[in-house]
């Protein structure tokens, strides 16, 4: 299904968390937060530190539960659901720190996050070794046009540890079109990076959300906000404070006194 | 010559258990101090069920096998749902536990007295109780057991342990659900070990609980920290080198009351080097690291 | 019965309360699992034994070399073995691993020079002293008191500045650089502090009990559950759990028999790690906050 990258997907579900809170210990990290993501196109989370947006991902996610409020996808609810599932639902994550499987090789990075693959179980290598064999060649065709698709082809056998980090944020990035993800949730994916790349890397944002992609990214950086994103929304102590156009919101007067502090 | 079958019986019985370990260890990163409470509960169960019951050896292998891994589940469900080292915590608690039962409960295990007579393994009428018959057995289910790990590792399976070991949180995000592989991978690792009980009481016939004491679970991670976890060759490596080693230092004529503190004082430089200056130990893929 | 069997379990768990809070401080604070605490206790235990019994010095002086000689070797075990580690940012594990080699080397080398059979410093029976309807033993009323006397200056010292210290530290080590302190000057702190609590709580059970090359390891495994049982994240934990181990063994032992001390101690610990992990101080946290 991802042999040909450049078709597109369709019938992406609206993801909305509703009324969305999380405390720690007395204290909001999220705080009835209301958000509606427009399936198919790039929305940014902008906000100073510690506003709660990578709480937010967190929630989404499945990586901390949330003490009230609902998120959903489509028509169905993923409040309870843990990140595997929701994983698997098509919700893919780029962390802020990357988080790729140093040990492995750039291609197995990849390889491993398709889906129901034949010899996951683990007395399948022993008696459907054949058929996972045969299932392995076409998954590593896939996961090398995917590695070109990032322009990580030639670094298809380097172990991803040895990757520089804004390569190792593309194979990331590659790695969620391998698990077949829908909605992109991703968390600084300028930050850090080398300028030529944060040039690929913008560039694959617009390249997925015209394939039909929904993208929701957190970024502190306003000029690929202004370039990229479609909308946005202002987090500020843990609550939206504003949202709108790129256009408007950062020229809006709450948000240049919450975030930018000018 | 019986003494070098002797070496080649616990080379075969040490590279089940190292191999069972690094499946649960190397390949996915769980450190467990309780494999030898497996080793035990495997030739316990298959002794109890020859010698009570008067059950064929081999069909006491395999109700061991599953009696060791349907026992993992105890600790492995609800340990491997917290942080990584409540799962050594309860793996650590485990096997005082099965130690406990195995010296205390008299009536059952006959404690510190031990079991003597167990049979010899025999199928279709031969008996294995020559050494060199029992070299065979044990060379066999070695063999068996590196091609098993082999086989489950280098595959889509043993990929995902390898995700779980480098970061649990990424292999949830790509959709993996990593309580589920590490009860797998754990259960697979408890079972194999019970092969290794099922053949030392068959070898020995006679079994007590002092073979399988938690210094015993740590005497296998320092076989595999000294050889190397995470591909089939550390263990291998390991397990010859801590194997010979003892009959090595009893050739150099170290007399036998300070050579048990000297080979393990070796041991332990060997573990404290390792870890600071080669992690992946000598042949070894993975490392803690 | 009861009021002698409460006693004799609190006079056991003020000496685990001593030794798990110097175990439980290293570990909360450095995330080091120091499996060879237990190594450091027998290091004590042998140490007092040697200057007691070989060079029959004063017993004030044997008391200070062993407990000086514990805190050296927590050091030792800190600067030679788990910086290192740490210095390549390491899985806590591959420290722990580094600690089980610690602890095998010095237990060996203990058992080389002093032998592996058990040794006494206490012939005969010990001087009691009744109080109310309880017997007790000197040892018993001695650790006892050493206990009091250890925690009131925890407890001071939790209070001063280098305690608010300590813990900023267990909560966050780069802030606390950032404040200008040095980081492993600290870690060095901790690790002798945590050492000479060991010694402290070896040295009283070994004069009144004796000793043998392996006593430092269920001194270790008492530490850990007692830890676990308590709460991880709070160093009181040590203290809470180290002695509710002690009654409860002391009834055990009442109820069924001293064999099956060892499992029932181990089964606390799987219990609490299923049922509350957080441990009995500690506050109820969800899972993915363990």
């Amino acid at each position: 299904m991802n042999m040909d990258l450049s078709r597109r997907t369709d019938n992406v579900p609206t993801l909305e968390v509703k009324h969305l809170s999380r405390f720690f210990g007395g204290v909001a990290a999220v705080n009835n937060v209301s958000i509606a993501f427009t399936p198919q196109r790039i929305t940014a989370l902008i906000g100073p530190n510690g506003a709660g947006k990578t709480t937010l991902f967190n929630l989404i996610g499945g990586y901390i539960a949330p003490t009230s409020g609902a998120i959903l996808l489509g028509t169905g609810d993923l409040t309870t659901r843990k990140p595997w599932e929701i994983a698997r639902l098509g919700i893919g994550r780029l962390f802020q720190d990357v988080r790729v499987f140093g040990k492995l090789t750039t291609l197995e990075n990849i390889v491993v996050a398709f889906p129901n693959q034949v010899g996951e179980m683990f007395w399948q290598p022993i008696f459907q070794r054949a058929q996972m064999m045969k299932m392995e060649r076409p998954n590593i065709e896939r996961a090398q046009a995917l590695l070109e698709f990032v322009t990580l082809a030639d670094k298809a056998n380097t172990v991803a540890e040895n990757l520089s980090f804004g390569q190792q944020k593309l194979l990331a990035i590659a790695r969620l079109l391998a698990m077949d993800a829908k909605i992109l949730l991703l968390d600084e994916p300028a930050s850090g990076v080398h300028p030529a790349v944060l040039d690929s890397v913008m560039d694959l944002m617009s390249r997925l959300v015209d394939q039909g992609k929904t993208i929701i990214f957190i970024e502190h950086n306003i000029s690929v906000v202004l370039e990229l994103a479609h909308w946005v929304y202002v987090l500020d102590d843990s609550e939206v404070v504003a949202f709108g156009l790129p256009d408007e919101v950062i020229h809006d007067r709450v948000t240049r006194e919450a975030y930018l502090g000018v | 010559m019986n003494y070098l079958l002797h070496i080649l019986v616990m080379i075969g019985i040490y590279l089940i258990l190292t191999q069972s370990l690094n499946l649960v260890m190397g390949y996915t990163g769980l450190l467990s101090v309780c494999h030898a409470a497996f080793y035990g509960i495997g030739a316990y169960a298959s002794t109890l069920l020859m010698t009570s019951w008067g059950v064929n050896f081999f069909v006491a292998l395999i109700a061991s096998i599953v009696i060791s891994m349907l026992l993992s589940f105890v600790v492995s469900i609800p340990t491997l749902r917290l942080r990584g080292d409540y799962f050594v915590l309860g793996t650590l608690g485990f096997q005082a536990i099965i130690f406990g039962i195995m010296y205390n409960w008299i009536s059952f295990t006959r404690g510190p007295y031990g079991i003597p007579g167990i049979p010899s393994p025999s199928l279709f009428g031969f008996v294995f109780d020559s050494p060199s018959s029992y070299v065979s057995l044990t060379t066999a289910f070695a063999l068996l057991t590196v091609g098993f790990v082999y086989l489950i590792t280098s595959s889509q399976f043993g990929r995902v342990l390898k995700t779980i070991r480098e970061d649990e949180i990424a292999s949830q995000a790509i959709g993996k659900d990593p309580l589920f592989f590490k009860t797998t991978s754990f259960a697979l690792g408890a079972g194999v070990a019970a092969i290794a009980g099922s053949l030392y009481a068959g070898y020995m016939r006679y079994i007590d609980p002092t073979s399988f004491t938690i210094a015993e679970s740590l005497f296998l991670i320092t076989i595999l920290a000294i050889g190397g976890s995470g591909n089939i060759k550390g263990p291998i490596v390991g397990t010859v080198i801590l194997v010979v080693l003892p009959e090595v230092l009893r050739f150099l004529q170290i007399p036998d009351t300070v050579a048990p503190n000297i080979r393990m004082m070796l041991y332990a430089l060997a573990l404290i080097l390792l870890v600071i200056y080669r992690p992946r130990g000598l042949a070894g893929e993975y490392g803690f690291e | 019965m009861l009021p002698q069997l409460l006693a004799n379990g609190l006079c056991a768990g003020a000496l685990y309360a001593i030794v798990a809070l110097g175990f439980g401080i290293i570990y909360r604070s450095t995330g080091v699992f120091h499996f060879a605490h237990g190594a450091i206790y027998t290091i004590a235990a042998y140490l007092t034994y040697l200057m007691l019994v070989a060079t029959n010095i004063w017993w004030p002086v044997a008391v200070a070399v062993a407990l000086l000689g514990a805190a050296f070797s927590g050091v030792l075990a800190e600067l030679l073995v788990y910086r290192p580690i740490q210095k390549r940012r390491a899985s806590p594990l591959a420290a722990l691993i580094g600690s089980f080699g610690i602890y095998l080397f010095a237990v060996n080398l203990i058992a080389l020079i002093a032998g592996n059979e058990t040794k006494v410093l206490r012939p005969g029976v010990d001087i009691t002293f009744e109080v109310g309807s309880v017997i007790l033993t000197r040892f018993q009323l001695l650790g006892f008191a050493t206990f009091v006397v250890t925690l009131v200056a925890f407890f001071l010292f939790k209070k001063s500045r280098l305690g608010r210290l300590l813990t900023a530290f267990s909560d966050n080590p780069a802030l606390v650089e950032v404040l200008g302190w040095n980081a492993s000057v600290i870690r060095i702190a901790i690790f002798a502090a945590g050492s000479l609590l060991a010694g402290i709580s070896a040295i009283i059970s070994v004069m009144d009990i004796g000793m043998d090359p392996h006593v430092g390891m269920s001194a270790l495994l008492i530490s850990a559950v007692a830890v676990v049982v308590g709460g991880v994240k709070l160093f009181e934990g040590a203290i809470v759990g180290g002695v509710v181990l002690g009654i409860v063994q002391s009834l055990v032992v009442w109820q069924f028999s001293v064999r099956w001390m060892d499992v029932f101690t181990f089964s606390i610990l799987v219990l609490f790690l299923v049922l509350r992990p957080q441990g009995l101080l500690g506050k109820k946290v969800r899972l993915e906050e363990v």
